[in-house]
């Protein structure tokens, strides 16, 4: 992996690129590809941030549990 | 019997998330159908040897009455062109095949509800969603920290952090090309059982 490619698995890992643009940057490898360069790297795995999407998750999870639902 | 509530999982992410932290499992704790699109599942598992694959397929097979393979006619056209060339690769089969899926107008009736699970957040910006009140995207991790708010599962990070570590398996993530064309055996197998 080049320093192009290791700066572009940080940006993923940041969460500021998508898996897919990542996937794609690096010779359109899979998914699980993606996982086992981020093990190698000792990099996390990105988290999406809940802030701005507070009602979507909501209203998931009132569709996944409706007994449960405020 | 049907539910109301359909799970789209339209990437492989997910899947493979999942299937490397043997947590698979999780996305039967919620009373809905799992669906997930032929070519997704296709990507997820078309060489054996790839992180999770194996996992994925012995999982849809144990659960075939709550998951069902949705052909697609992406994958169709992509299965019959491999006939002649057999290295064939199309990296967004999977994305244009659960845009499909998500889009057949049968797909969601009276009130039932979709729940798009993904690694993208971007996807249903792509959708043409007749009723966006009526499909809701969420990622993996939202759906785990729902099923860890509903104590269903104890940590939603713990899933991660097990995914974090599968690379770190070599065995897992050896190359088994010559299982590839049992899993695309595999694979048409299922889909034809549904279309039966």
């Amino acid at each position: 992996m080049d320093e192009t490619q290791r700066q572009a698995l940080e940006a993923y890992s940041r969460g500021q690129m998508t898996a897919l643009e990542l996937r794609r940057r690096l010779g359109d490898i899979g998914y699980g590809d993606v996982l086992r360069l981020l093990s190698e790297a000792d990099l996390p795995l990105p988290r999406a941030p809940v802030a701005g999407r507070e009602e979507a998750i909501a209203r998931a999870r009132a569709w996944m549990f409706p007994k449960h639902a405020a | 019997m049907p539910h109301d509530l359909k799970i789209f999982v339209v990437d492989t992410g997910p899947l493979i998330t999942l299937a490397v932290a043997q947590s698979l499992d999780y996305l039967l704790y919620v009373d809905a159908d799992v669906i997930v699109p032929d070519a997704v599942l296709h990507e997820a598992t078309f060489d054996a040897g790839r992180l999770g694959a194996q996992d994925i397929i012995a999982w849809v097979k144990a659960h075939r009455s709550r998951i069902e393979i949705a052909p697609t006619r992406a994958y169709q056209v992509f299965d019959a062109a491999r006939a002649s060339i057999p290295n064939l690769r199309e990296p967004d089969l999977g994305e244009r095949a659960a845009v499909e899926v998500i889009e057949e107008p049968e797909r969601l009736r009276d009130d039932e509800r979709g729940l798009l699970l993904c690694e993208e957040t971007a996807l249903l910006k792509r959708v043409v969603v007749r009723d966006r009140s009526r499909i809701v995207e969420v990622s993996t991790l939202d759906f785990l920290r729902i099923l860890e708010a509903e104590q269903r599962i104890q940590s939603a990070e713990q899933v991660f952090e097990l995914a974090e570590k599968a690379g770190r398996f070599p065995s897992r993530a050896e190359k088994m090309p010559m299982h590839d064309a049992v899993t695309r055996a595999a694979i048409q197998d299922l889909v034809k059982r549904r279309e039966e």
